[in-house]
């Protein structure tokens, strides 16, 4: 029975050496949370990786600008005849339409990156304070930015008496537990403060591709538009306008740059691409010169077709293409904001300085002297001045507003919402139509209560 | 793990070096096996009763057995025959005459690390042997249990070739497979992904390519798969989707025998959607106008403001009238050759036996520009190095090589743009280039289907070997100690080209794939196993063992675009950019303690208990290690007194099983949150990938099993029913996340799924006299998934990340149940189509009953087989339906002239029952060019796909010579598979499921997947 025994004792001697190594086993190609924010390094990883977030293809990547257009008046849908694209168009989503989740999860996951690095920044030892403040504020400027884009997407974020809110994050514990909404009056406060947490903590300027005090002072300036407090509206824009050096109007001759170069003086924060970090934008806005209808997913409307028409000037006109393309997109079009199709690295427009004056003259009004910013960007766009004479009251006024961001910002993330928060959902898009989306549906279902839908869905 | 090598390996040379014991009395019995005519029975097992002495008979039927003891006694038996017991006097050699039977209850029957006759089997085990396949030629393993084993249902889901096929163990997918012991890795590893979206987004995996089919068909000499959870609870973990055991073939003692096997033959697409010819497409479109016209008249207000109607009346473009009709099926569908060749020796002697074989098999694809290619060799080899040591290896190598079909299973493929291309539009224009896609009618298409399957080159080069080493020890009298080594170490490389002329790459001038695919495991597996009989009824059988393995996988791609136009390169070199790069690497570890116990009382009463501890990498320390116990007892209530002289039922048993095995199939490292590498701004940086869940741990598969097998007139007729009730607790799911969470899906332990369900089989032999010989099989199953509960109610899913959602999981409802509107039929006054206002379930695809009926027939020296396979109650999502009965509809799509440019597609003829006038009754509605008068979200493309399928008729004659010497037998055979199948299905078969079959969720969805062939062969098995 000798050998009996010593083949156990070797089995047991074999487990127990080789059970911890075999199970022990470590990821490689990618790193433990826990180990990501133990040095300097890891923490600039982190802020790198935040960018990352952004460029998700349901966020800054293409889809979460380009759905809000094509819900509006300046777009419409195309590919091959999807359910839920079609419904997008149709401007009937229903609360399980995938688009809309998708956008909802990859807004959230830029937070809970932001979040990550603002629970973990200060543990970090050995990191020069400068940096460091201005990582937070990075952190602090995107979750910002995040929460302020869910509420303009799921929110009634023209109406601060109303509750429906979003869920706001500013922790990464238990991620899966379902967070009521808050009212829209508080998502506006946790977006401010946010900023101005932002705007404390940022001093350097590294190019208009990152986090920038300027950037801050930019989002700060379109928040408070949003909220009707048009004197800080004012201040903040005055503040990026007011940085020349930094930032200057492109010409009619030369502001097509914006869309052809990278990172030009107009743009205040553009999120940039590489052509080894490509983005969707063409591919769901161009694909190939002879794209079918099937091909493209977001299209330019009839609807932007017969506006620019009747701006005969502007030379923002050529950046459509309503012509040049096969029948079958007809009588729809495309943008020309996001050519490239070798290189796909076309950018997140996410703060340009034409907004900054166009949110001036916004605030300014027809009596405060807003007109001379709204002619600066029109002359700057190959058109005419408005005369006062030709504004009769601040209704005129108004729509001018509204024309001149449609002409500026069309096919970059503003059009539905100016419509809702100037109430003119109803007119434009037409009756019965809702200024935002649906909370996903699984939202309401994992909620069990705890989260309201939005009315109308 | 290289420390545990050496103590494994240091143990086996001390066994090795043991002094052999010896016996005085040892003397040497020859004999000779044969059967009822004479015929000489090889490989028959001769065994000393009562001792662990034993030998087999060779090819020429021919034994020599030591003998020990006084009076001693031999057991012979043989697969086919009854066994015999023989008393051995003094003689030194002995003939012996075997009686055939019909009766299986002396086949061996392969169990988890061992193996067990089957009348003494307590759990649920069906075994499917060579000599019922053998004949009938399959390119894949799962082709060979196909509707003959209750239980279990393997669909084809697609017909490329090399492609899996989806096996489901009672209503649980993907069972872990076993080849001789070792654990295979078998899900398709291909980095491939050949569905893209329009805008070259992976939108789902598409065809995969089986890792399965690495394994020869012709090299297996059984397949059993384990059904209930205390068969499967030795594999404790991974079990929880039963196991299929997979033996190859053994040497055996004797001549040398050679076998070529081979066979030839032609392959066509077995059922072809009818589609409109110019004709009827001109007609469709001109009868759309017409009832648009019709309507518009009536109140041209439903067209809404500022509608043109000059377009419903304007006389169609040239384009039209060009007189072109092209067949899009013809075009891309072919007869593709098929062809198979396969040469194996097996042989030995008493020492030394073994079995080789190579084997290339050739199938060229029905669509075009489509192939597979596979060759393979294995060794088995065993040897006997003294009296208590036998060493050996079983190994094989594959070599596999396909060129892919382009995005089969999605809505930009060559099947697919073939579906919904206009007749209208020709090949080649008359130049010889390819033909503009988008010039013609029908904007379905993304590119020209035959320019897509011959300028996309997609080629899948697969290495993989399989291979373990064994050395086998009678330690003391009874005892056995069996030690191994396997690896299976699996090559994958993938090379995808876009010619700058294809739509996919014309703007990035072209674009390249590489993917690069590597795995290596290892498994040492050491087992003690102590059998003995006491006082002749009490028979114990004891395993304990101890198993670890370790695997490495390795997997990386480059993705290029820009290669110089005309130049014809293709290398990355070439390539402007590299647009990509992605590698990962996961290690993972599994090491496990196995035990278990048989013991019979008078081979009446048995009692089986096992357990299994297993220890997972993939979850956190305190959560990793899992004991999977299971129990079994047998009443073999024919061997009781009362019925024990019965003549008319010779075997009656009933048996009970209750076990507990886990599933831990999450992909590794889900348990801990992790950063994954990320960009900006050209600066590496780091992003989080999941959120974690430290409390992950197995999935729990607990099975109830009630059997009895039956067997009349020593197995003229035989079956056995049984009933269980299985519940897959802490279900390893990816549960939706709220949203706020940043992640889609959480991996949780959450829900619970009951699977129930009553298997019924029954073979026959009603006819056996010298010259003909009737076998027949019959199986039936019936099996019900019900959700108990889940994370969350009323989950919605979609098979393709951005269609629509088109599943729900649902608690009350089977898993794979389909949701949307419900399609009322067709308004007989307006011929529009009418739905339902709320969404609901809308039937699933599993199948309520389904089972196959197999026929044998022998005459003489001919042999005729029939099978069939039967599904009732299946349903199918025909989602690409929703592109050919689209009824005239055109997208937009007429010019500034007000000219029609395009429709969407082509249609099938079922459009010609459409409605056309009021009073009509027909479920097809009206045509319209401006309404979509269908509704993908709705049932009116859910249909009823169940079907009985002639999968195999096979016709043969064998040949065998007097005398030997020339050749042993030579049999000549004409096979049709697929032949015929009765379905009310429309798309291209009803066994489809374009989502690979994989994932039960989201099954039964039809999007133009890789249709099935008809194949008829020509075949030869010459024995010499």
């Amino acid at each position: 029975m000798k050998i009996y025994k010593i083949t156990l004792l070797f089995l047991v001697l074999i487990s127990a050496l080789s059970c911890k190594k075999i199970l022990d086993v470590k990821s490689q190609g990618e790193v433990e949370d826990d180990l990501v924010f133990t040095s300097v390094d890891g923490l600039r990883n982190a802020r790198i990786g935040m960018y990352g977030s952004l460029q998700n293809r349901f966020y800054y990547g293409g889809v979460y600008p380009l759905l809000a257009e094509s819900y509006s008046d300046n777009g419409s849908t195309g590919g091959y005849d999807v359910v839920d694209l079609n419904s997008i168009k149709e401007r009937n989503v229903a609360a399980n339409n995938l688009y809309v989740r998708g956008v909802s999860v990859a807004i959230y996951q830029s937070i809970y990156t932001a979040n990550k690095i603002l629970e973990n920044a200060d543990k970090i030892a050995g990191v020069e304070s400068i940096e460091l403040k201005n990582i937070k504020g990075e952190a602090y400027f995107v979750r910002a930015l995040a929460h302020f884009d869910l509420l303009r997407m799921f929110g009634q974020h023209w109406d601060l008496s109303s509750p429906y809110g979003i869920s706001l994050k500013t922790k990464t514990a238990n991620p899966t537990q379902s967070v009521a909404r808050s009212t829209v009056q508080a998502s506006y406060n946790q977006i401010i403060n946010d900023l101005k947490q932002a705007a404390q903590l940022i001093t350097t300027y590294s190019g208009s591709q990152y986090v920038s005090i300027f950037a801050t002072k930019a989002l700060l300036a379109r928040v408070y538009l949003y909220t009707k407090n048009y004197p800080e509206a004012i201040t903040n824009a005055n503040d990026v306008i007011s940085e020349s050096g930094m930032f200057s109007l492109l010409g009619s001759s030369n502001f097509n740059k914006i869309y052809t170069q990278k990172n030009t003086s107009e743009s205040v924060f553009e999120l940039k691409f590489t052509p080894q970090n490509q983005s969707f934008y063409n591919g769901f806005t161009y694909s190939r010169s002879d794209a079918l209808r099937s091909d493209v997913q977001f299209l330019a409307s009839e609807s932007l077709k017969t506006f620019f028409e009747s701006r005969t000037d502007d030379a923002r006109a050529n950046l459509t293409d309503f012509t040049n393309v096969d029948v079958s997109i007809e009588p729809d079009g495309r943008t020309e904001k996001y050519r490239g199709e070798t290189t796909l690295d076309n950018a997140g427009y996410i703060l340009r300085l034409a907004e900054m004056y166009l949110i001036r003259a916004e605030a300014l009004g027809l009596a405060g002297g807003g007109l001379a910013d709204l002619n600066l960007i029109r002359e700057n766009r190959g058109m005419s001045p408005i005369l006062m004479s030709d504004v009769a009251d601040n209704n005129a006024f108004a729509q001018a507003i509204a024309d001149e961001r449609r002409a500026e910002l069309n096919f970059e993330s503003s059009r539905l919402f100016d419509l809702a928060r100037t109430q003119t959902v109803e007119s434009v898009l037409g009756t019965g139509v809702n200024p935002i989306m649906p909370i996903p549906q699984n939202d309401i279902q994992i909620g069990k209560g705890i989260i309201k839908q939005n009315p109308g869905y | 793990m290289n420390k545990a090598l050496q103590f494994i390996i240091y143990t086996c040379c001390i066994l090795l070096s043991l002094p052999q014991l010896a016996n005085a009395q040892d003397r040497i019995l020859k004999g000779t096996v044969k059967d009822a005519k004479g015929e000489t029975i090889a490989g028959a097992s001769v065994i000393q009763k009562g001792t662990n002495k034993g030998s087999s008979t060779n090819i020429d039927g021919n034994f020599s057995i030591t003998l020990s003891g006084q009076n001693p006694e031999l057991v012979i038996s043989s697969i086919g025959y009854a066994t015999k017991t023989v008393k051995i006097g003094s003689v030194t050699s002995i003939n012996i005459v075997l009686q055939e039977s019909s009766s299986m209850l002396n086949d061996v029957v392969v169990v988890g690390y061992g193996t067990q006759k089957k009348s003494s089997i307590t759990g649920a085990i069906s075994s499917i042997n060579n000599k019922d396949f053998k004949d009938q030629p399959v390119s894949n393993l799962a082709q060979s249990i196909q509707g003959k084993v209750a239980g279990i249902l393997v669909s084809t889901p697609s017909g490329t070739p090399g492609a899996g096929l989806s096996v489901s163990v009672r209503g649980a997918s993907n069972p872990l497979y076993v080849v001789d012991g070792i654990p295979m890795i078998s899900e398709s590893n291909s980095s491939l992904a050949t569905s893209y979206t329009v805008d070259g987004t992976v939108n789902g995996k598409g065809q995969n390519i089986s890792s399965i089919a690495d394994i020869n068909p012709d090299d297996i000499e059984s397949m059993e798969i384990l059904k209930d959870a205390s068969a499967a609870a030795i594999y404790g973990a991974r079990a929880a989707n039963g196991v299929v055991l997979i033996t190859t073939k053994r040497g055996l003692n004797g001549k040398t025998e050679f076998s070529f096997d081979s066979y030839t033959g032609i392959q066509n697409v077995s059922r072809k959607i009818p589609f409109l010819d110019s004709k009827g497409f001109i007609e469709l479109q001109e009868d759309a106008r017409a009832q648009d016209l019709r309507r518009y008249n009536q109140d041209p207000l439903v067209f809404g403001e500022g509608f043109d109607p000059t377009i419903l009346t304007n006389p169609l473009p040239a384009s039209w009238r060009t007189g072109v009709n092209t067949n899009w099926l013809n075009e891309i569908f072919r007869s593709a050759p098929i062809s198979n060749f396969q040469i194996s020796a097996r042989g030995g002697n008493e020492k030394t036996k073994f079995f080789i074989s190579a084997n290339h098999f050739d199938q060229q694809g029905i669509v075009i520009e489509n192939d597979f290619k596979r060759s393979s060799f294995r060794f088995n080899l065993e040897n006997k190095v003294s009296d208590r040591v036998t060493i050996g290896t079983n190994s094989s190598f594959t070599y596999g090589r396909s060129r892919r079909s382009f995005n089969d299973n999605t809505y930009t493929g060559v099947v697919t743009n073939a579906i919904g291309a206009s007749p209208l539009m020709p090949v080649y224009n008359p130049d010889g280039s390819y033909s503009e896609y988008g010039d013609f009618q029908a904007s379905w298409l993304s590119d020209n289907p035959v320019k897509s399957a011959k300028e996309i080159k997609a080629f899948t080069n697969n290495y993989r070997f399989l291979g373990s080493v064994f050395a086998e020890v009678a330690v003391v009298k009874d005892l056995k100690f069996r030690s191994s080594f396997s690896t299976d170490y699996s090559s994958v490389l993938d090379d995808q080209f876009f010619s700058p002329i294809t739509s996919d790459a014309v703007a990035v001038s072209g674009k390249a794939l590489k993917g690069n695919y590597n795995s290596l495991t290892w498994l040492n597996e050491n087992i003690l196993t102590f059998q003995k009989t006491f006082n002749e009824v009490h028979s114990l059988n004891l395993l304990g063992g101890f198993t670890a393995q370790a695997s490495k996988t390795e997997r990386s791609s480059v993705l290029a675009q820009g290669f110089p136009i005309g130049s014809g390169l293709t290398n990355l070199s070439s390539a402007s950019t590299i647009v990509n790069a992605p590698s990962i690497s996961i290690p993972y570890g599994l090491v496990s303690f196995l035990g278990r116990a048989n013991y019979a009382y008078a081979d009446k009463y048995l009692l089986s208990v096992s357990a299994r501890y297993d220890g997972s990498s993939r979850f956190a320390v305190d959560k990793r290690w899992g004991l999977f116990p299971a129990m079994s007892a047998g009443w073999v209530i024919s061997k009781e007194n009362f019925l024990k002289d019965s003549e008319t039922l010779t075997q009656l048993k009933l048996r009970f099983s209750y076990g507990l095995s886990g599933d831990q199939e999450i992909g590794d490292f889900q348990y801990l949150p992790y950063y994954i590498p990320s960009r900006y701004d050209g600066i590496p940086g780091l992003q989080p990938r999941n959120i974690g869940n430290r409390n992950l741990t197995w999935q729990r598969n607990k099975m109830l099993n009630a059997g009895l097998d039956f067997e009349l007139y020593n197995g003229k007729l035989s079956g056995s029913i049984e009933a269980f009730k299985g519940n897959r607790t802490r279900l390893l799911n990816e549960a939706p996340a709220v949203t706020s969470s940043g992640v889609y899906t959480q991996t949780t332990n959450s829900g619970n799924i009951e699977n129930s369900g009553i298997e019924f089989s029954l073979g026959a032999t009603p006819v056996k006299t010298n010259n003909f010989t009737w076998g027949s099989n019959f199986n039936i199953s019936y099996i019900r998934s019900k959700i108990i509960s889940l994370d969350s109610d009323n989950q919605l899913l979609s098979p393709y990340s951005d269609l629509f959602n088109t599943h729900i999981l649902k608690v009350g409802e089977q898993v794979g149940s389909f949701y949307g509107y419900k399609y009322l039929g067709v308004d007989t006054q307006t011929g529009d189509p009418l739905y339902s206002t709320e969404k609901q379930v809308l039937g699933k695809a599993a199948p309520d009953y389904f089972g196959g009926w197999t026929n044998n027939f022998k005459y003489k020296a001919w042999d005729l087989a029939v099978s069939t396979q039967f599904s009732i109650g299946n349903k199918v999502y025909n989602l690409i339906r929703a592109t050919y009965q689209t009824l005239g509809w055109s997208d937009g799509g007429w010019d500034e002239n007000n000219e029609l440019q395009q429709v969407y597609a082509n249609n099938a003829t079922i459009v010609n029952k459409r409605w056309r006038n009021p009073g009509d009754v027909t479920d097809i509605p009206r045509a319209s060019m401006i309404n979509a008068n269908y509704s993908q979200e709705s049932s009116q493309f859910i249909e009823d796909a169940s079907f009985l399928r002639i999968r195999t008729v096979n016709f043969g004659y064998t040949i065998r010579p007097q005398s030997k010497k020339s050749f042993s037998s030579l049999r000549l055979y004409v096979e049709a598979q697929n032949l015929y199948t009765f379905t009310k299905y429309y798309g291209f078969d009803p066994e489809v499921s374009s989502t690979g079959g994989g994932s039960p969720n989201t099954a039964g969805i039809d999007y133009a997947a890789y249709p099935q062939a008809r194949t008829f062969l020509f075949g030869v098995n010459f024995k010499f």
